[in-house]
């Protein structure tokens, strides 16, 4: 699959989703000009990627970060973007903090129970399937044979 | 005393489902937390295309997030502005046309002459 950056599209239906909801009820798009957005917005994030990681090299820093594409909102002119922009990126750094939490809660909780136990069950277990599976096996290449 | 009384009294009919008034399958995502719905383009097809840029070595998740909320945010201002244009010609299906007739128009949209043919 030949991925020039141009081709590197968003997924349709989530693209018409967002299209559909931003018009007025009863507002048709046609496919042409849904598939010409999309386009847009890859063209959009290639732009904006741009932008950003110049601000980056600025900052002589090596991986880009949200202010660096805050930034290149204002340099592209969408400054209208930066404020609702803002109020996400906190709601995100909220919700993976909450995930972060989470899981490091879950890691504590796992280490406490004595795993060793139960991994000498499973052992034991797993052996004595195996040995009726060989039995089947042979018996079935006695048939066979016999045919 | 009497709240207690109502309580056991009114078992109300709707609880009994028969299923004739079934919520209808809505096509959205499911969203288990109130925060889920901050981004709706999968961010790593977001990804996919910053490190389609030669020049970017590394992007945070940060980054990543804000850029597809950025596209989401780009989308929905394209699609207004594309519609003002059908409206004066008194359509309700927006058409190609209209998302030129909107980048010629705006100065924003200028980054985007040439490249969506």
């Amino acid at each position: 699959m030949a991925e020039r950056p141009e081709d590197l599209n968003l997924p349709n239906a989530v693209i018409t989703r967002i299209i559909k909801e931003a018009l007025p009820d009863g507002v048709n798009i046609s496919k042409e000009a849904r598939s010409a957005i999309s386009r847009a917005a890859s063209v959009f994030v290639l732009y904006a990627t741009s932008c950003a990681n110049n601000f980056a090299m600025k900052g002589k820093r090596k991986t880009l970060n949200a202010s660096d594409v805050l930034s290149a909102m204002e340099e592209m002119e969408f400054q209208r973007f930066i404020v609702p922009l803002k109020e996400a990126l906190e709601a995100y750094r909220r919700e993976q903090k909450g995930k972060k939490e989470a899981s490091e809660q879950k890691k504590k909780d796992k280490d406490k129970k004595t795993d060793s136990e139960e991994q000498d069950k499973n052992r034991d277990e797993d052996n004595d399937e195996d040995e009726e599976r060989l039995e089947e096996e042979e018996q079935n290449e006695e048939e066979e044979v016999d045919n | 005393m009497a709240a207690a009384a109502a309580a056991e009294s009114g078992t109300p009919r709707e609880e009994d489902g028969l299923g004739g008034e079934a919520a209808t399958p809505q096509p959205q995502a499911p969203t288990n937390a109130p925060g889920a719905r901050l981004s709706r383009l999968p961010l790593a097809r977001v990804k996919a295309l910053v490190k389609a840029d030669p020049d970017v070595t590394l992007a945070g998740q940060e980054a990543i997030f804000i850029l597809a909320r950025a596209a989401e945010l780009f989308v929905e201002t394209i699609a207004k502005d594309a519609y003002c244009c059908a409206q004066q010609g008194k359509r309700k299906t927006l058409q190609r046309r209209d998302l030129d007739n909107a980048i010629e128009a705006v100065d924003e949209f200028a980054f985007l002459e040439g490249t969506l043919d």
